[in-house]
């Protein structure tokens, strides 16, 4: 094990920032801290880093104990041999981009030479090779994020963190960014720990995926996993499921399962089931599950579930597709996402039919507390 | 966080009796682990407490007291309220009620001009708003001490240039600086550039999409300026304000070489009086201190509160430039009125003390004399230039500045540093000492580092090193103000980062945070620099006959008759601190001189 986080618990004052964490990191595995914006996550990689003192809990980085608070150990920040990436990247304006990668190596009193051969290597690696005499200052933000990234590769650390590593770049820079990424993380069988409130970086760059809610782990598993099966209607709504809906159970058959949304005469079926019918329970169907069609989409054997009519309140154009909001009898509004090129187009005031597969209709709890 | 490990743990512990034993040892553990981390805290707080609490302490004390520590006696007497009785005495109260006076007064006149200049110089189409601005600071180069002496040259009644060029033009008028109005108006005129660095950031960061905004919803010219503009630049305008009244009301120099001939007391001069009399009623002294300080602390909380509430309004904005106001036939007089205001404050007291430290004779019964062949000549000037007094006080003068400005560049930057960047529980109580000597009038400093430095067993008393500890106790605000600023500007991940790359704590802050932070420390070290040359009010008590100082010296001459002697010095004192100010743009550090609030 390449990381052992035990019931770490931060506090400020009164405010839990992480409460009784554990996670486990195996050696080369990349896992990304996902969650909104105050979830912990970022707290949790600092407590990583030595930047933060946690309240309670033990860290384990490579077999060396950095933090106990029982036996009071708190190795600073420059003993745990971690690499950081910050989300400012802090590369040093007053340096140049070689002096910004030597620095790990000066520390380390390595020599010239060899300081010389392994910063040229790594810029080599991030493509900056011919920056390396540039000052830092003169930089673009892909460019200062390699040099970051380029300063933290070339000290070796057991562990390389990345604080939101490409929320800063635009939004092509990021697509290839986020492939380079993952790429050296293979090649150099680095164990990564992302932090990320952006769920398509996580899924790109995971092996494993943590997500954060309130300071706490409320689900851990693989990309696919997490989005084909996340394990509550708040985190399926946090992973871009966009058709979160009170519900009531109406009948369960086998594994399939129909359920009345809350307030309306809406009954929806799928064929997953229901986890406890006792929590509360929502409803969760994603935009580009749902069908769009202008006439009623009739099967052989049965009258098809899951399909009512409604009328295109609003249509929106968004090159590959069309985003509808369909109003349906009785007033419930359903977010819809039509590809362009595989079906028909609707306008403002048509009415028109939506279905879905009751395969890909979840019913989940509100929330879960792992 | 010691204090609320055993409630957090409290369950736990009834618990297991286990884990009992691990929690005390966690928490023994912690403890040393904190006491370890907090003795730099603990050491700046004692270092400060010392600067700037203990004389406070002291001041109060003597209030209370019937007798101060003096050398040959460091006893503190015993307690006795007899001192308050001396406060309901006519002069006292007679020098609260001119102290009052005199700020209320000075304020008014330090805000037109500098509101007026400001408007001028950022948001009209007035002729040489460049120079303008130059106009609207330069007279803060001048030492109000020097100020004060140059007006009383110019209109002193009996023998004042312009009263002299009355009576040559038969004119039968005399204009009497030496009255309340005259101190009123010279400090109004050297406290302006207060009023007009404040107002023209304002005015010149306000975000023009404000004010467009009210043009697009329809309003005139006059009435944007009406209802957007002045409300918006209302907190500057308020906070000038009441800055300039606590400046000036403490202010010792004015007030004793123009109020003193005049015969108004303020309660700085009163104070000096008492405290040299023979034999000092220091514990008079002491009580009147303590009104004048706890009056200014109240203005001062009133101040930054105003001050601080301009963040939230004053939108500064993205470059865009504010919209101009059209003056139209007023360009030119209000262009010539903001040069008579650089002949008030800067132009014509250089002229009176170039020629009253130039003159051949004693007595000018014309104006016309001046211009005679022989009547002006550099003999006097270089007579002070080499003369003992005066290397002696130079060379005084920029070793303490130097020796201040380094202690309190050093100890800002620590007290900074563990107030913004570091979870210490003694960040807020170090910034609160450190601004304290805001509230505290420097003359009140000066009394209680006097008894301070007597009582504590350093031999410190008579040698510069007390004056440089003057000059660090009475600036620290505006030191520990511009250092927390820069630090504030830079990314606390710079220094991080260079922590996660293998360096010590201590190695960052060399390698990357002060390299970063260059301009911002330099320019606190020119701040302090700068202000420390011009020192007098605290110093007035500390120096002894071997560590006069240029300000000491200026004093002396003036307070024993000397005019042209102090003209003279007074002459080249501007020039020492233009020199510096030289290099200080040379550096290319000090950018524009912030307002020194």
């Amino acid at each position: 094990m390449k990381i052992s986080i035990q019931n770490l618990q931060l506090k400020y004052g009164d405010f839990t920032a992480i409460e009784n964490l554990n996670l486990d990191v195996a050696d080369g595995e990349a896992l990304v801290l996902l969650g909104q914006s105050g979830c912990g996550k970022t707290s949790t990689m600092r407590c990583l880093a030595g930047l933060e003192e946690p309240s309670a809990g033990k860290i384990i980085i490579d077999d060396v104990v950095v933090f106990d608070s029982e036996r009071g150990i708190n190795l600073p920040p420059n003993k745990r041999n971690v690499g950081m990436v910050f989300q400012s990247y802090a590369v040093w304006p007053h340096m140049t981009v070689f002096q910004n990668v030597a620095y790990s190596l000066k520390m380390q009193k390595i020599s010239k030479r060899e300081i010389q051969d392994r910063v040229l290597e790594v810029l080599a690696m991030v493509g900056l090779e011919e920056f390396a005499q540039r000052g830092a200052s003169l930089l673009s933000g892909g460019q200062m994020q390699r040099v970051a990234l380029a300063r933290s590769l070339v000290m070796r650390p057991s562990v390389l963190m990345l604080d939101e590593p490409l929320s800063n770049l635009d939004a092509r820079l990021r697509d290839r960014l986020r492939v380079e990424l993952r790429e050296i993380q293979l090649r150099l069988g680095l164990t990564c720990v992302y932090v990320t409130h952006d769920q398509h970086e996580a899924f790109a760059l995971a092996d494993r995926i943590a997500l954060l809610q309130g300071g706490r782990i409320v689900q851990i598993g693989g990309p696919r996993e997490m989005y084909g099966a996340p394990s509550s209607a708040s985190i399926a709504h946090f992973l871009g499921v966009s058709n979160v809906m009170h519900c009531d159970t109406v009948e369960i058959e086998g594994s399939m399962a129909s359920v009345r949304v809350t307030g309306h005469d809406i009954r929806v079926s799928s064929s997953h089931g229901i986890p406890s019918p006792s929590a509360e329970l929502k409803v969760c169907i994603r935009a580009e599950d749902l069908q769009v069609t202008a006439e009623q989409v009739v099967t052989a054997e049965q009258e098809r579930p899951n399909s009512w009519k409604g009328r295109v309140r609003v249509a929106g154009f968004q090159g590959n597709d069309m985003r509808y909001a369909v109003e349906l009898d009785g007033g419930l509004e359903l977010d819809a996402l039509g590809t362009i090129k595989r079906g028909e187009q609707h306008d403002v005031g048509d009415t028109v039919w939506v279905s879905v597969d009751p395969h890909q209709v979840q019913i989940l709890p509100a929330e879960v507390y792992a | 966080m010691s204090l609320k490990t055993p409630t957090r743990n409290s369950p736990a512990v009834a618990a297991t009796p286990g884990t009992a034993t691990a929690t005390g040892k966690r928490r023994s553990l912690r403890a040393v682990a904190n006491l370890r981390r907090n003795y730099p805290t603990a050491i700046i707080i004692a270092i400060l407490a010392v600067l700037v609490l203990l004389p406070l302490a002291l001041v109060l004390l003597a209030a209370f007291s019937n007798s101060v520590p003096r050398p040959g006696n460091i006893s503190l007497g015993s307690l006795t309220l007899d001192n308050l009785a001396f406060l309901g005495s006519p002069e006292a109260l007679g020098a609260l009620g001119n102290s009052l006076i005199v700020g209320a007064g000075s304020a008014v006149v330090a805000l037109v001009i500098g509101a007026f200049l400001a408007f001028i110089c950022a948001r009209s189409d007035a002729p040489m708003r460049r120079f303008i601005f130059f106009i609207g600071m330069a007279p803060m180069f001048i030492p109000a001490l020097v100020g004060a002496l140059a007006w009383s040259l110019l209109s002193s009644p009996s023998a004042g240039y312009i009263n002299i060029l009355l009576r040559d033009l038969g004119i039968d008028a005399v204009v009497n600086i030496y009255s309340m109005p005259g101190l009123i108006f010279v400090l109004g005129i050297f406290y302006a550039p207060y009023a007009f660095l404040l107002m023209h950031s304002s005015l010149s960061m306000m975000n023009a999409d404000l004010e467009e905004a009210a043009g697009v919803h329809g309003a005139p010219l006059r009435t944007m300026l009406r209802t957007v503009t002045l409300p918006l630049a209302l907190p500057a305008l308020l906070g000038s304000a009441v800055l300039v009244f606590a400046l000036t009301m403490e202010n010792f120099p004015v007030a004793q070489v123009i109020g003193n001939p005049a015969g108004v007391d303020t309660l700085p001069t009163y104070i000096y009086r008492l405290m040299s009399a023979t034999p000092a009623k220091s514990n008079q002294a002491a009580s009147i201190a303590v009104v004048l300080t706890a009056a200014l602390l109240v203005i001062t909380v009133v101040q930054q509160r105003i001050i601080s509430k301009r963040k939230f309004t004053t939108v500064t904005g993205k470059g865009n430039r504010p919209r101009q106001v059209p003056l139209r036939k007023l360009r030119w007089p209000f262009t010539i009125l903001a040069l008579a205001y650089f002949a008030a404050s800067v132009l014509l007291p250089m002229l009176a003390l170039l020629a009253a430290s130039m003159q051949a004779s004693p007595f000018v019964a014309s104006i016309s004399q001046l211009f005679e062949s022989g009547a002006l000549s550099f003999s006097e000037l270089g007579q002070v230039l080499t003369s003992h007094d005066f290397q002696l006080a130079l060379r005084n003068s920029v070793l303490v500045a130097i020796l201040a400005a380094a202690a309190g560049t050093i100890l800002s930057f620590i007290a900074s540093y563990i107030k913004y960047r570091t979870k210490s529980k003694g960040g807020t109580a170090i910034e609160l000492i450190a601004m304290t000597p805001l509230a505290v009038p420097a003359i009140v400093m000066g009394i209680g580092l006097l008894w301070t430095w007597l009582l504590l067993p350093v031999p410190v008393y008579g040698t510069l090193a007390i004056l440089a500890i003057a000059c660090v106790a009475v600036f620290l605000p505006q030191g520990y103000r511009g250092v927390s600023a820069s630090m504030l500007q830079m990314d606390q991940d710079l220094e991080d980062s260079a922590v996660m790359l293998g360096a010590s704590r201590a190695r960052a802050i060399v390698s990357v945070t002060l390299p970063l932070m260059r301009v911002g420390i330099t320019s606190s070290f020119l701040l302090f620099l700068m202000l420390s040359m011009r020192e007098l009010s605290a110093s007035i008590f500390l120096f002894t006959s071997n560590t006069r100082i240029l300000s000491i010296l200026v004093f002396d001459d003036f307070d024993n008759g000397q005019s042209q002697a102090a003209a003279a010095v007074s002459v080249l004192y501007c020039v020492v601190i233009a020199v510096l100010a030289i290099v200080a743009q040379w550096l290319g550090a000090d950018r524009k001189p912030k307002p020194l609030t």
